[in-house]
């Protein structure tokens, strides 16, 4: 008995040190990203929702205070794109009239959505695909971006949490390689990818994430979507941190998984192939309510919000992203100035 | 969770466990087995209640692909590697520069020793990682990712309770045993190989169980940079909420620290000198 409490207490304390970890070292896990200007491009969807965005904003004055005697605690995960974001919802706020607590970087996507229905934190951002598939479990993702944001939306509020409208911007994955493999490789797309697997599959080593190569919307979905196969020992996992450098190296592999709008693909010159059969989830980004604040301040948020995230698409969310990750800004200098620049605050 | 007096019993005298039996240093028969059987059947009772529960779940596609045998025993061979690796490596170099900083002639050399040992013990093991990592990537023949580098850096944490438990190991014996040494005609290297070293050896040991335990624990880092291991299905369970991959891998690598443990605490019972 003493040993079996031993084993168990072993494997929960083993658990917990691993969860510490989790939060604080490198909740980059399934996140990541840093941006800069990124992408193709292709990825953005940006229909809709901005003609309500442009209406909103005229109904909510910049300075007008609107949230007044409003106490709100923002949250965010610990890497740049989401420190960017939750400096943006405290400036909105403050800026409103709400008195603002600030609890940004906590860590990784689990520990944020913990503080959240915790009720540690009032409200984050979250993208559309990471509740879909983490905090729903499901493992198919929706193609269109207004579906899958309906989808999650409805689930939210079952549990109390109220999810504005996303913005147009996507941090999805993506497959890059460095300039000079593409050059020497000549593959755009992920389907040349596969013509390469083919005839020289050495030439095809690929570096991923833990969480890429389990996940359904990672490794497996794709090559099951495309229809080929990476020889196993050619693939390397890694962190996520590492892998852009790896990538950029051409060691060890000629092609990494890496987040479209994180700044480290322009700084290190990466080459991001065409999802040409469109494979990869949409993750674009919502801010997200407790109950408590959303039924009471719920339209001013959204008027307040709707206008900000309508401007995020994903030029403007790499640019950000990139003073904060090759430039060294401060996230809350970067939200600042961006803000200020579009009369979202005054 | 234990408590800690009980746990220090069991894992360093694994004689205790015998029960009352045991007690009196003549063992039963019963208290044999429990010594030598216990842990093993622990871990084996563990192994095969994560077996039933997750036979018994029902499970994604996510979980059902990352759970498959070939996967899960490739990660396990892979975490066995880099225990193996990195403790034969710091064996190799933690035990003799622990009895260079013993010597009379060197012992000034002491102080840097440790502080060598102490340097890559006080630096988180993720910190030591990324480290060697960045160190590496500025160099062409040694690589930045895989096997080497985690294996470097699992030396470099495991590297103090060896050093440090080799220098106590050494320093602890009774003067009078050496003087008694001396005075029959050994030279220094008899008296080190005779009389110091085996006398040394339960302490040294002791550090070695440390430092072994230590790799299994934190080569759970080392897929990170491409080092493989269980981690991986640790931190796929706790990135993607999975529990069950989460479960298994934490009691898979507990069960393999368990063992080890236990291995080597056999081996430390052979190697102890009698009389002690």
């Amino acid at each position: 008995m003493r040993h079996l409490s031993k084993t168990t207490a072993g494997a929960a304390a083993l658990a917990l040190l691993l969860t510490a970890c989790g939060a604080d070292d490198f909740g980059g896990g399934d996140d990541t990203a840093t941006g800069d200007d990124t992408t193709t491009g292709d990825t953005t969807t940006d229909d809709g929702t901005d003609a309500d965005a442009d209406a909103a904003a005229d109904a909510v004055e910049p300075g007008s205070e609107s949230l007044d005697g409003a106490t709100i605690t923002v949250g965010s995960k610990d890497f740049d794109e989401q420190l960017i974001l939750g400096e943006i919802s405290k400036l909105l706020l403050e800026d409103a009239g709400a008195t603002v607590v600030d609890e940004i970087d906590l860590g990784s996507t689990f520990a944020a959505r913990e503080a959240l229905t915790g009720g540690q934190i009032d409200h984050y951002w979250e993208y559309t695909g990471t509740a879909w598939i983490e905090f729903y479990g499901e493992t198919e993702p929706i193609a269109d971006r207004e579906e899958q944001y309906e989808a999650v939306r409805e689930l939210e509020v079952g549990e109390g949490l109220y999810w504005l409208e996303p913005s147009p911007f996507n941090n999805t994955y993506g497959i890059a390689m460095s300039r000079e493999a593409h050059d020497e490789l000549g593959v755009d797309t992920l389907t040349e990818l596969g013509e390469l697997i083919e005839s020289d599959p050495d030439a095809a080593t690929l570096c991923v994430e833990s969480e890429f190569e389990a996940r359904s919307d990672g490794l497996p979905g794709m090559e099951a979507h495309y229809g080929y196969e990476f020889d196993p020992n050619n693939v390397s996992v890694l962190d996520t941190g590492v892998i852009y450098g790896a990538t950029a190296d051409r060691d060890p592999c000629n092609f990494g998984e890496i987040f479209t709008t994180d700044g480290r693909i322009a700084t290190l010159d990466l080459v991001v192939l065409e999802d040409d059969q469109s494979f990869f989830p949409l993750y674009n980004v919502s801010p997200v309510f407790v109950e408590d604040v959303y039924e009471q301040y719920g339209q001013t948020l959204s008027d307040l919000y709707a206008p900000v995230t309508a401007a995020l698409d994903d030029e403007t969310m790499a640019e950000l992203n990139a003073r904060v990750s090759s430039e060294n800004e401060r996230p809350l200098d970067v939200a600042q100035d961006w803000l200020t620049e579009n009369d979202f605050i005054g | 969770m234990a408590a800690p007096p009980e746990v220090e019993a069991s894992s360093t005298t694994p004689a205790g466990t015998g029960g009352p039996a045991a007690d009196t240093g003549g063992r039963t028969r019963l208290g044999d087995l429990l010594h030598y059987a216990g842990t093993p059947l622990v871990v084996g009772a563990a192994l095969i209640g994560l077996y039933l529960w997750v036979q018994g779940l029902e499970l994604d596609v996510i979980e059902a692909r990352q759970l498959r045998r070939e996967v899960l025993t490739g990660q396990l061979l892979q975490h066995l590697r880099l225990t193996i690796w990195s403790t034969v490596i710091v064996l190799a170099l933690a035990i003799p520069l622990g009895i260079v900083a013993t010597r009379t002639a060197t012992r000034r050399l002491a102080p840097a020793i440790i502080g060598l040992g102490n340097a890559g013990q006080a630096i988180p093991s993720l910190g030591l990682l990324a480290l060697i990592f960045f160190a590496a990537r500025n160099v062409d023949f040694f690589p930045s990712t895989g096997t080497i580098p985690v294996v470097a850096a699992l030396v470099g944490y495991s590297f103090l309770p060896i050093l440090r438990n080799t220098m106590v190991g050494l320093d602890q014996v009774d003067a009078a045993v050496l003087e008694a040494g001396r005075g029959m005609g050994l030279s220094s290297t008899q008296i080190l190989r005779r009389i110091e070293l085996p006398l040394a050896v339960p302490v040294i040991l002791a550090g070695v169980r440390t430092a072994l335990v230590l790799n299994v624990g934190t080569a759970t880092l080392a897929f990170l940079f491409g080092g493989g291991g269980l981690g991986r299905t640790i931190f796929q369970g706790f990135g993607l909420q999975r529990l069950p991959l989460l479960v298994t891998g934490a009691v898979l690598v507990s069960a393999l620290a368990l063992l080890i443990d236990w291995l080597a605490g056999l081996v430390e019972e052979r190697l102890t000198p009698r009389g002690l």
